[in-house]
């Protein structure tokens, strides 16, 4: 092999070395998210109905009520992360981020309603959402966790 | 949701509103608090990092979180109980990341004796 061969590995190499993950990110990433987004979807269609609000007060013919909680942790793709870095170059809104939290919400609101369901609760009054940063000790992983909690009442 | 643990001659209630629906309170005893200082375990931490280069939920940290808001709720009923109160009211969750990828779960709320 010429000295020529072994350069244009080498620039191959490094190239895939530091695109490849992103790629595979991309790919991979959007793939497997939006499978997840659409069995969301299908579970919210399937339930039929909201039992969850956020009114404070229960109404009169309550007999049992109980704390229920439903947790998410959520975090952006490679791929999405440097998008979302280069967004906030130019400031705006940073889409990625958007729409993983929103997806994210809509989750822990769903797993909220279904432990409604499975614990035998009619409704849950005063749900409320919180979010807050969970960074991994290499402080690489930034990710988000949901909590969604409320009070299930049996009418 | 029920922590574990808990005895069951007492039966506390809990829930995040100023009353317990359908019930009147009798007494205030205070305030009453739960918390948890969790890290992740090496592996676990490894995996969600490989797991994130495809982004979406993040599984292993979602239970261990779950788990760990068990045992603050469990360890706030445990300081209700021991004050004689039957129900904890206006429960609220608290989450803060302290020093390197451990995360604290404190849950808070008012100790009352139900009529």
């Amino acid at each position: 092999m010429d000295e020529k061969t072994i350069d244009l590995i080498v620039i191959i190499g490094m190239i895939s070395f530091t695109f490849g993950p992103f790629l595979f990110s991309w790919i991979f990433g959007n793939w497997y998210q939006k499978s997840k987004q659409k069995a969301l979807v299908e579970r919210e269609a399937a339930f039929g109905g909201d039992p969850l609000t956020t009114l404070r007060t229960a109404p009169e013919a309550t007999t049992e009520s109980g704390l229920l909680v439903a947790n998410i942790i959520m975090s952006v793709s490679w791929w999405q992360g440097m998008i979302g870095g280069i967004h906030s170059i130019f400031g705006g809104t940073i889409t990625t981020w958007d729409k993983t939290l929103s997806w994210g919400r809509q989750e822990a609101m769903q797993r909220l309603r279904e432990q409604c369901r499975d614990s035998g609760y009619d409704s849950v009054i005063n749900m409320r959402l919180d979010t807050s940063e969970i960074a991994s000790s290499k402080g690489k992983t930034k990710a988000l966790e949901i909590v969604a909690y409320g009070t299930g009442i049996k009418l | 949701m029920q922590p574990e643990g808990q005895s069951q001659q007492v039966q506390i209630l809990m829930s995040n509103t100023e009353t317990i629906p359908g019930r009147t309170i009798g007494q205030s005893l205070g305030v009453v608090t739960g918390s948890t200082v969790r890290a992740k375990h090496i592996g676990k931490d490894i995996l969600a990092g490989l797991k994130n280069i495809v982004g979406g939920e993040l599984k292993g940290y979602t239970e261990l979180l779950q788990e760990a808001r068990a045992q603050a709720l469990q360890r706030m009923v445990a300081d209700a109980a021991k004050r004689g109160a039957n129900a904890v009211v206006n429960v609220r969750f608290a989450t803060s990341s302290v020093a390197g990828g451990a995360a604290e779960l404190f849950a808070y709320g008012t100790a009352v004796l139900l009529q």
